[in-house]
Parts: structure tokens; sequence; C-alpha cells
């Protein structure tokens, strides 16, 4: 049995699975202080179930709190960024294009030095020492305890980072430090950004995985304990503490994840609908289509692996208009149950279309009689439509793919949808999220640009899949299990025949201790 | 007229407009140009009818590969070295430099430039558009020798060239660029006020930015900015402006061949009625055919935006699914001469047809 949470904005949900079937679930309100949340839904599905907590193998938790602490710029430390790339990129130093209020909150503390590699390989130039030492000594004096590193092409070379961090360490032994080959991806701007995102949530990180597993403890849940991170996949407790900026996209991972889970379907559109918006997402082979474009994270652009979401205005509390041609983007959001027609309020929403249809019947029915058939039809049609398109907008192809509905939203899709094969509506969509978090996997990956010319293609892919396969051993995967899931090869134009960035991701199932035994 | 730090996000718009579909992301041109610009104050848009006779010009731009330069991040001082470097093998200093061409993020880089070496830079630039290589400038079309040139890389390496022609320069500033990380800056064509008159395309840095200005204020459907589009296209170089094709890209597929992106994309329409529309792409968008009939070919502009918002949408970043329109653009007179047309017609991209204008086709 696994127990899966997901801590999000306005709901903590939970769920005990056994195997693949959902045993009980639960959905309380995300309190101010969000342990509390958490420790209510956890009861409920104790008792619920009427399990003995040692029947539980793991727990498995999803959570928004650090995506929260920097969108909202709380929780965020000091940090001081050591960036060796001199003599290039003097004109763009760190935090160079972030938001000032973020930038406030972490401080404006760079040290641009000399070193880094090309990606052949040469050094743009020698570490120089004295300038290190210099530059930890200033770091020092201003009491900063929080780091980030970073370095031109360390994905492919992590020395001179692994140099830098080696000697904060010692000069300051209660360092912080994130280096940013951890964040994988090329894009040395983005990377750095990752890795200070990282950096300045350490402490906060640290606090709150102390408070989940004291919660747990509380409940005599002696088991191992995951947090599961954007690409779906899973980090145990401890390495969520040195990365807690891999949970930034757990939640609508986890949301395809439970999909996938609720209807067997590795390859499908999922839309979860909710009261102002529709997050639609692909799975593809079980996991969430990855997106390719930079994502921002409270104004910041980085290099996470997110997966590809298009977020279109239609949900619930949608706006209709009097003629009904014009729903959404605007919104009455989580006041539709105060003013929405239905629920006695003054405003024309999509939930009252779809109860004026007689397609579902939510709060008064009588409130929405008046409204015209063809009003009602219009915006109906319009629902519809301007859903087709979006779903339209995230096929990988012409092809048609089934459509997955979640979130509570979903009853505003009555009928087919042109772009789906077909469309479904599992039961438990409600807690989608912690059904994802609950099956999740453990993953890991590597990437490089290599010339084929001089390394052969399938030696380059073997040398990657054993680094990836040592970075998912590493975040607790069973050795036997892993399977590579992804091979991505990029030629990299202008740079001559064969030279390619080549990325392989693996995955495989938690090295599971067995029921009743300690973490 | 001056160029400030919060012109530039609109230029850069704009730029992306006219580099149809290549030219690359200007995001780190953008910001380097702009931290620039924060210090230095304005750069001075010199217009091309205020260029003394005397005066000594030079173009100046990056050279490379933008994936690899992910992690190069480039410097003010890569410019401003070569130009110094520049000035000193030519015996004289610069009054001002110009574009190699003003789509994509080397519409930025002579501004940086002009603004680190406190000159003006000319209101025009070497192509009008994006396009992929040097032979295809203005400025080598005329016949002006593309070397001396100097180049200077991250490490402030400073290389000088001086080659029997343009395609072999074009060759040996490519094999410098990989062996310098992916990326370097080259000052080139150096030319006196006199012969750069002839040899350019007049006012597209400020065009840009009118442009860039236009589509940010009137951000919508693209059908609704046809008119507007046109009467700002007929009072510039450009002149015509037509909507091809709305629709909804069902197909493309592009692939690297030589170091270029080449491949197609076939935009269906709304209502599917009437044969696709389909557009080749080497690095930009090329032609636009439906079934036999070519509705527009380079060296015109083919332009897609997106339906929603009329922002452009380069060739990398276009995939299924996108509701799109298509816009094509008159390309300046210049390159609907004999001489130009000998580089880029379409049988210098592999097509065997030769150019029509834009406005004599039916489209």
């Amino acid at each position: 049995m696994r127990i899966g949470i997901d801590v999000g904005g306005t709901h903590t949900d939970a769920v005990i699975m056994d195997g693949n079937h959902v045993v009980t679930s639960t959905k309380v309100l995300t309190s101010a202080d969000v342990m509390e949340g958490v420790a209510n839904a956890l009861d409920t599905v104790l008792s619920n179930s009427g399990l003995p907590t040692d029947q539980i193998q793991s727990v498995m938790i999803g959570t928004t709190q650090f995506t929260n602490a920097i969108v909202e710029r709380r929780q965020l430390a000091k940090t001081g960024v050591f960036r060796l790339c001199l003599p290039s990129g003097r004109g763009l130093p760190p935090m160079v294009d972030w938001p000032d209020d973020i930038a406030d909150a972490v401080g404006r503390h760079a040290y641009t030095l000399h070193g880094g590699y090309l990606y052949d390989g040469w050094p743009v130039a020698d570490l120089d020492m004295d300038e290190i030492d210099r530059a930890i000594a200033d770091a020092k004096s201003k009491g900063l305890k929080n780091f980030a590193v970073s370095s031109a092409f360390s994905p492919m070379n992590a020395a001179p980072e692994e140099l830098v961090a080696k000697r904060l360490r010692a000069a300051i032994p209660d360092a912080h430090i994130t280096c940013s080959q951890s964040f994988g991806r090329l894009g040395l701007m983005e990377r750095e950004n990752a890795a200070i995102l990282n950096a300045t949530l350490l402490q906060f990180a640290d606090s709150v995985v102390s408070a989940f597993l004291s919660a747990l403890r509380l409940r005599h849940l002696t088991c191992p304990v995951f947090i599961s991170q954007n690409d779906g996949t899973l980090m145990n407790a401890d390495f969520v503490r040195a990365f807690p900026a891999l949970t930034f996209a757990s939640g609508p991972t986890n949301s395809l994840r439970g999909a996938m889970l609720l209807t067997g379907l590795d390859d499908a559109i999922v839309v979860d609908i909710g009261g102002t918006t529709s997050d639609i997402g692909v799975l593809q082979a079980g996991f969430p289509r990855e997106s390719n474009s930079v994502i921002k994270v409270g104004g910041v652009r980085t290099n996470f692996r997110m997966p590809d979401i298009q977020a279109i205005g239609l949900g619930g509390g949608s706006l209709v208009t009097n003629d009904g041609n014009t729903l959404g983007p605007q919104s009455v959001g989580h006041k539709l149950t105060s003013e929405g027609l239905v629920f006695g309020g003054s405003t024309l929403t999509a939930t009252d279309i779809i109860v004026a249809s007689g397609r579902e019947e939510i709060g008064d029915p009588g409130a929405v009689a008046h409204l015209s058939e063809t009003l009602v039809e219009t915006a109906r049609q319009k629902m519809l439509t301007i859903l087709d398109r979006g779903i339209d907008m995230m096929k990988p192809g012409a092809v048609q793919m089934p459509v997955i509905l979640v979130g509570g939203g979903a009853v505003l899709v009555t009928g087919d949808l042109k772009a789906a094969a077909r469309v479904h509506r599992p039961e438990h969509a409600g807690v989608a999220n912690a059904i994802g978090a609950a099956i999740a996997q453990v993953g890991g990956e590597s990437e490089k640009i290599v010339s084929y010319q001089a390394i052969a293609r399938e030696d380059a892919i073997a040398e990657l899949t054993k680094e990836a396969e040592a970075r998912a051993k590493d975040s607790g995967a069973q050795d036997d299990s892993l399977r590579v899931v992804d091979i991505e090869e990029t030629e990299v134009p202008y740079m001559g025949q064969e030279t390619m960035r080549v990325r392989v991701k693996v995955i495989g199932d938690l090295a599971f201790k067995p029921a009743g035994t300690s973490a | 007229m001056k160029l400030h730090a919060e012109d530039l996000e609109d230029l850069a718009l704009g730029s992306v407009f006219l580099a149809t579909g290549g030219g690359g992301d200007p995001y780190v041109p953008l910001l380097l140009t702009r931290e620039v610009l924060k210090r230095t104050g304005p750069v001075e848009l010199l217009q091309p009818s205020d260029i003394p006779d005397d005066a000594f010009l030079a173009a100046i731009g990056n050279v490379g590969a933008p994936t690899v330069s992910l992690e190069l991040l480039p410097s003010d001082d890569e410019a401003l070295i070569a130009l110094e470097a520049f000035e000193k093998q030519m015996g004289r200093t610069l009054d001002a430099v110009i574009s190699f061409e003003i789509g994509g993020g080397n519409s930025l880089i002579p501004i940086m430039a002009a603004a680190s070496r406190g000159i003006p830079v000319v209101d025009g630039d070497g192509m009008g558009r994006a396009l992929p290589e040097a032979q295809m400038m203005t400025y080598a079309i005329r016949n002006i020798p593309s070397t001396p040139a100097l180049a200077c890389d991250y490490a402030k390496n400073v290389t000088l060239f001086t080659t029997k022609g343009t395609d072999v320069y074009e060759r040996h500033i490519r094999a410098l660029a990989m062996s310098s990380g992916g990326m370097i800056t080259t000052v080139e064509h150096g030319m006196f006020g006199k012969t750069l008159r002839d040899a350019l395309i007049p006012g597209t840095v400020s065009f840009a930015l009118k442009l860039g200005t236009f589509l940010r204020e009137n951000r919508g459907q693209a059908p609704a900015l046809l008119a507007p589009l046109q009467a700002l296209f007929a009072d510039s170089i450009y002149g015509e402006c037509h909507l091809l094709h709305t629709g909804k890209v069902v197909d493309k597929s592009t692939r690297i061949v030589g170091g270029f992106d080449v491949g197609n994309t076939v935009i269906e329409a709304f209502d599917q009625a009437g044969a696709p529309v389909e557009i080749d792409i080497k690095n930009e968008y090329l032609m636009a055919r439906r079934g036999d009939q070519i509705l527009a070919s380079v060296p015109d502009l083919i332009i897609i935006v997106d339906y929603e918002t009329s922002e452009p949408i380069n060739a990398e970043r276009l995939r299924y699914g996108q509701r799109v329109a298509v816009f094509a653009v008159g390309c300046p007179a210049f390159y609907r001469t004999e001489a130009a047309l000998d580089v880029v017609s379409p049988r210098n991209f592999g097509f065997d047809v030769d150019y029509v204008p834009l406005e004599a086709l039916p489209n």
C-alpha cells in the first residue's frame, strides 16, 4: 500500500493505493499552516481505510510550497552567485534579467570569475585561485550562507564548479551550495537561474521536509518518504532538501500521471478543467510531454524539465456574455459558489449554461430556467469549440487521440469533442494529482554534445545511459528495473557534420523495502 | 533621431517580423544591448541622406551557431575590440557602423557596438530581411570587398581576414566561429559614405522599430491588421503587403542539412476549403505555394504570424496545430535588380523557377 498526498494552493488531497487500485481518498482545504491540512488529509485516509500504519510501504508527496515561495518571494535566503565564464559574458552578469523584487529578495551578490569550457572541451580560461579566494572572502564577510555556482559548459565538464564548491565549503563550513550542473541542460543563464532559485530555497526545503517527516512519524509511518518532481518521477526526502526546485511543476505532472493510471491510457490528451482555466497536457508513453520553450518561474527564465501545458481561459466560473458568443477568459474563479446564477448569485457563468442545458444538475436549476435555448446552445457549442482548438494545438499530429477529463470543471464537457477520438471521464478524477504522486517512478537523465565522428553513436549513447542510470539509482531506483524511455538527438547547426546534442532518460521502479521495516 | 534602451524591445519584435522565420531568437542580443544603452545613453540613428561622401563606415554583426553560444554568453567587449582592431588595420577611425541584416538578433549588435564606441549607427542594413549567406548582402552584390575584415572572439582573440572573395570569406569565418566556441563578432565591408548610399537598404532600423511598436500596440487578429499594415509598408522601402492565407499548421518538418534548417510546413484553411498552402523553409520562409501555384517567393518576404495576436513566429518555433496567418511583403527594389537576383532568386535556393514579384502573382 502507498499513500499519495498532493499539497495544492487551494486543496490538499490524499489517497491510499493498493497497487493501481484506489482504496480511499479525501480532499481537504489547504490551511495557512500547510502541515495542518496534510495532517487532516492523512488522518482521514488512515481512519477511513482502517489500515494499520505498518501496512503502508511508502508515502509520496507532491507539493506546490516551493513554487509558491518563489512566486510570492517568501522564505528566500540571500544567495551568493559564483559564475565561471570570464573572459566571456562580462556584459550579462548573473540575474541581469530578473524582476527587481526577486533579485532584491535573493540579494544581488554576484561574482563573475575566470573559467569554464567551450563546447569542444577547450577551456574558456584557466581558473584563477586568487580571484576565487578573494570572492569567497568577500561573500564570507557579507555573511552569505547560500550559494549557486555555475560555469560555462558545466554539463560537459563540472570540474570548475566542483572546485569552487569545495573551497566555499572549506571557508564557510555551514554553506548551502547548489552547482548548476545539477540542472543538466545547456543554456548557461537559464541553468544558473535554476541553481540560484534552488539555492535560495535550501533552508526552507529543510524545514518543509522535516515537517513532513515529523507529521508522518507522529502517525507511526516509518516507511520511506518520497517527493515527486517535475518529470513525474520521485526523489527521496533527503534529495529534496538539496533540490527543492525540482518540484516546481510536480502539480500538473501528477495530474497527467494520475489520469494515465485512472484510464490505463499511455498516450492521450489530458484536460484539467478548473474554475478559471483548463490546463491541457499530453501523455506520451505514460509520461507528460515536456515543453521545448523556456519556462519562467516567478518571472525568472529557467531550464527546468517541465510538462508542456497549454492553459486556456475556460473553466466552470468563466463569464458568459448575454448572446452566448463569448466565454472567458474572465472568471468568477473560486467565488463561483456564491456568484453563479445556480448558486443564487447574479453572474452568468459556464456552469450555469450547462445546468440550463439540462445536462447537469448543480445548485438551483430554476435560477437558469429563463435563459433562452439559443443562448444556451450557442454558449455550449462555443465551449466545445474553445476546448477543441486548445486540444488540437497540443496534439502531436493530425491523428485523433483519446481525451481524459479531470478536475472539477469536467462537467462542462457534454457530448463529444471533435478533436478527440474518445472522451474519458474516470472515477476519482478529482484526486488525480494525489494518485499521480502515489504511482510515481524514479528517473535519471544525462546530456552531452558529442561528435559522432569522434565517438561512435552506440558508444556515446551507452555512456550517457550509464550516467543516467547512476543518477536514477542515486534517487532510489531499483537497479534491475531501469529502462531507457527516451533518447533525444539534436543536430547542432553550423558545427560541422554529426555534432549532436544527445540526451538519454531512464526510469525504473522504486527500490521498495518490505512493509514494516523502518526507513 | 536617437535610439533609446526603451525602444529596443519593439525594434526586436519588428526585426523578428522582417526576419521571415530566420534570424534566430533576439533575446540575448536584446538583453545585452539594453544593458549597454542603459550605461551609455541613447545612440544616434544616422539617416542615409545625412552620411557625408567621405565618411568611413563598416558593417558589424555576429556569425556562428546560436545553439552553441547558449553557454558562451556574448559581451559588448567583442564588438568594441573588433571595431578598434578594424580601425587600426585600416588606419582610420569609423564614423558610423551599419548592420548586416535587419532580421533577428543582428539588428541589435550594431546598435550595441555603436553605443560602446560612441558613434552613430546607420538607419539601414544589408538585406532588408534575413538571408542565410554573406554573398547575399547588398554590400557584396555591389562588389564592395568584404575584407580586410576583423573578427573578435569571447577571449578577445582578434583575427584578420584578407580573402579573394566573399564566398571564401564566408567559409573562413564559419571555420573561425567553430574553433572559437561557436560565435564571433566580425567587422567587414569597410566603405565610404558615397559607396554605401548606393549599396544599402535604407531606413530599415527605424522601420523595424515602427513596425514593432505597431504590432505591440495593435496586438490582435491578423486579418484586422492587414489594412494598417498595408499602409505601413506602402510608406516604406518595401511597398506591397498581402495576406496570403489563414489557417492551421497541419504539418511541419525540418532537418539540418549543411548547417541550415531545411524543410517545409503545410497550412490548411480553417474551413478546410481549397488546397492548403505549403511553405518551403531554409532557415527562412522561402516560398509559399497553393498546389502548383506560387503565391510568393524569395527575395520577397514571407511572414507567418500567430492568428490571434499577429506576433511573428520563427521557423524553429512553428509547430503542428498553431493557428496562423501568412503575410507576404514585397522586397526592396534593390533585390529585384538583375545583379541581386543573380544571388537571391529562387534558383539560388534550389527551386526550378524564376522570381516573379509578389504583385504579379495571383495571391
